[in-house]
């Protein structure tokens, strides 16, 4: 027979009471070690261009200097390593037995939620700094998007891989009537 | 079992090559610079008189581009067999083509006068998944067209389960159809014809102040005296040029209305909208109900003097910004409009009302404003205040200040054209300038869902809701975050229990 039973909006399953699941521990050490790495690219571009052109010109009074240039690996020292510190915290996802729920955002916060029955299909990456934390991404893909329409960044590589799975087996359990 | 002439690789009337020279033709335009260079050069070294140079140029061009709409022709074949049409193109590079039946949403066909007069159609083929239609059967007969779409309609599933595809009557509903007026109102509406006549009025205002000062004194002044004409019959002059060069403009745009939309005609063909129009070529357009991702309802300043609107029903697109497939509806009455609605949404939107100046909209928080002015304003003026006073002097500093009621001023419109309207299964979202333009949407064809909240909306316990859609986002800003929360769980849970496709 069939039922059409009415659904009070008081009863529909809310988001805010998920329980969130913070990011992998070892995402904060790999995001300080990325900002270490490319303070340390930014500290040698700066000692290799005093090293060649650190000249002082042909009458010996008039000096060329850039030692100004220190202070942009100085100003750059704090942000770069507390963001991590500050922003990490603030991502979380939970996982429901119909969709997928990320938040993120440290001025800006977002809370996005994609139903699995409208996801094309699911992407984990990791690039070397990745695998060296054992932290991956997991893409995760819906029409029209332009890219991966939700990028979640520091999962630990077993839990993202669980993820894809999950995932895909919901993927594949969506039946739709055209 | 497959009929010989399923077998058969069949050829189009030889006239499609008309179709592979417009094509040439349209490529070339996009490319001039890459197109025309080798004809430059061929030019500037021959030798010879400069008309005979010419001539010999053009007619290597015209003979190049003519051989090769021939030779594409030539290559093309394709062949229909029980559930798909199969596509053989392209001279070095080849191609092979295996559109199935089932994933045509519609077939779109265009008809040019020359066509017109041997019965020939160019029938595209619009399929799932790509931004654009990625088959055509270029200059074949109206009966083939005719046949393919019949083929496709019976391919499709019927929406309605207690209809099979054989009792599925063909039941063609007309819904609007457009006159003279109609073109008159479309090219004068459009962006282009828009553009001049707002430029018409300041400009010449400006002309008028500005011309005199700069010729005085200069040759054309002294040509001006020379040839007894004076300044103001001069100025006059340039202006009625301009006048007249703009209106050519506008003219153009309303024959372009016209070669593009005459006799437009709007039906409803099962789960099918079909537009047909156009003076010289006929366009044939068609779009599945069921492919309807966002339905937009425009109002331009023209528009809104002329009190239409614009409807353009987007289907899902390829991933590209902007490559969203658009059916489009150039004109119709305010009192067309939800009849319109009701048609292509069907019982599923029954509380659907797209009208701009419709009570049923909703503000958003007037705090909208104050983040505009603040973010466009304020913060631009605090941080360029100081260096322009350096460069430019304070004078220069103050005039800088000015730029907030301004912004002000265009927060203030912004904020009074937003407005929403949250029904049971959809909502209409409405947004615009000078003009207007409601957005409406099914919760269930939703493809995901954010709440954001800056640090300003948190302590004012607002948000912003993004409904990203397989045809685009819709924003609808400044909210009360526990609404945003109730529509998301409302979306989340359409999307969820939905058993219909998308798509």
């Amino acid at each position: 027979m069939f039922e059409n039973a009415e659904i009070q909006p008081e009863s529909l399953p809310t988001v805010e009471s998920v329980e969130w699941h913070p990011m992998d521990a070892k995402f904060i050490r790999r995001k300080l070690t990325e900002s270490a790495i490319g303070l340390f690219f930014i500290v040698v571009g700066i000692a290799g261009f005093q090293a060649i052109f650190n000249v002082t010109l042909s009458d010996g009074n008039q000096h060329i200097s850039s030692g100004w240039l220190w202070l942009v690996p100085l100003s750059l020292c704090v942000p770069l390593f507390a963001w991590p510190l500050i922003s990490v915290p603030k991502k979380a996802y939970a996982v429901r037995d119909r969709d997928i729920i990320y938040k993120s955002g440290v001025f800006w916060r977002t809370v996005t939620a994609i139903p699995f029955n409208r996801i094309q299909h699911v992407e984990k990456s990791s690039t070397p700094l990745d695998r060296r934390f054992r932290v991956a991404t997991l893409q995760l893909f819906t029409a029209g998007g332009t890219g991966g329409d939700l990028k979640i960044h520091g999962l630990s590589a077993k839990t993202a891989e669980k993820l894809r799975f999950f995932i895909l087996e919901k993927i594949g359990s969506s039946v739709e009537q055209s | 079992m497959s009929s010989p002439e399923q077998k058969q690789w069949r050829r189009t009337s030889p006239l499609a090559a008309i179709f592979y020279l417009g094509r040439i033709f349209e490529a070339i335009a996009k490319n001039a610079v890459q197109t025309f260079a080798p004809l430059a050069a061929f030019l500037v070294a021959s030798e010879g008189s400069l008309a005979t140079r010419v001539f010999l140029g053009l007619s290597v061009f015209f003979t190049i581009t003519l051989i090769s709409s021939v030779v594409r022709y030539w290559f093309f074949r394709y062949r229909i067999t029980d559930d798909s049409v199969l596509i053989r193109d392209g001279v070095f590079k080849k191609t092979q083509l295996d559109i199935k039946f089932d994933r045509i949403q519609a077939i779109n066909t265009q008809q040019n006068v020359v066509y017109r007069y041997f019965d020939l159609v160019t029938v595209k083929f619009d399929t799932a998944g790509s931004a654009k239609q990625e088959g055509h059967l270029p200059a074949v007969h109206t009966k083939l067209a005719e046949s393919l779409k019949e083929r496709i309609r019976h391919a499709r599933p019927v929406a309605d389960n207690d209809k099979s595809a054989d009792e599925a009557q063909v039941n063609v509903r007309p819904i609007l159809s457009l006159g003279r007026k109609d073109m008159v109102r479309i090219g004068l509406s459009s962006n282009r014809a828009l553009i001049f006549l707002v430029l018409l009025g300041p400009l010449a205002e400006q002309l008028d102040n500005r011309v005199g000062e700069a010729i005085a004194g200069t040759r054309i002044e002294t040509w001006l005296e020379a040839s007894q004409m004076s300044l103001l019959a001069g100025l006059s002059l340039a202006l009625a040029a301009l006048a007249a060069f703009l209106l050519l403009l506008i003219l153009a745009s309303v024959i372009g209305a016209f070669l593009r939309y005459h006799n437009f005609q709007l039906v409803a063909d099962e789960d099918v909208l079909r537009s047909t129009g156009g003076l010289l070529t006929r366009h044939e357009h068609s779009i599945n109900l069921a492919k309807i991702q966002t339905l937009e309802a425009r109002q331009n300043l023209m528009l809104r003097l002329f009190d239409r609107f614009r409807v353009r029903a987007k289907q899902a697109s390829s991933g590209k910004p902007g490559r969203s497939k658009t059916f489009i509806i150039p004109l119709c009455t305010p009192d067309q409009l939800p009849a319109l609605d009701k048609e292509i949404l069907r019982d599923e939107f029954p509380d659907i009302d797209m009208q701009p100046k419709s009570a049923v909209f909703h503000a958003i928080s007037p705090r909208y404003i104050r983040s505009r002015v603040l973010l466009g304003g304020i913060l631009p003026v605090l941080i360029l205040a100081g260096p322009l006073t350096a460069l430019a002097g304070p004078p220069a500093g103050l005039l800088l200040i000015l730029w907030v009621p301004l912004v002000l001023l265009f927060a203030w419109i912004l904020y009074k054209k937003r407005g929403y309207h949250i029904c049971a299964e959809g909502a209409v979202l409405r947004r615009g300038f000078l003009g207007y333009r409601t957005n409406a949407f099914l919760y269930r064809k939703v493809q995901r869902i954010s709440i954001t909240q800056t640090l300003l909306q948190e302590r004012k316990n607002l948000a912003t809701v993004r409904f990203f859609m397989a045809s685009g986002t819709l924003k609808l800003p400044y909210v009360p975050h526990d609404l945003a929360k109730q529509l998301r769980d409302h979306v989340l849970y359409k999307v969820e229990s939905s058993q219909l496709a998308w798509h």
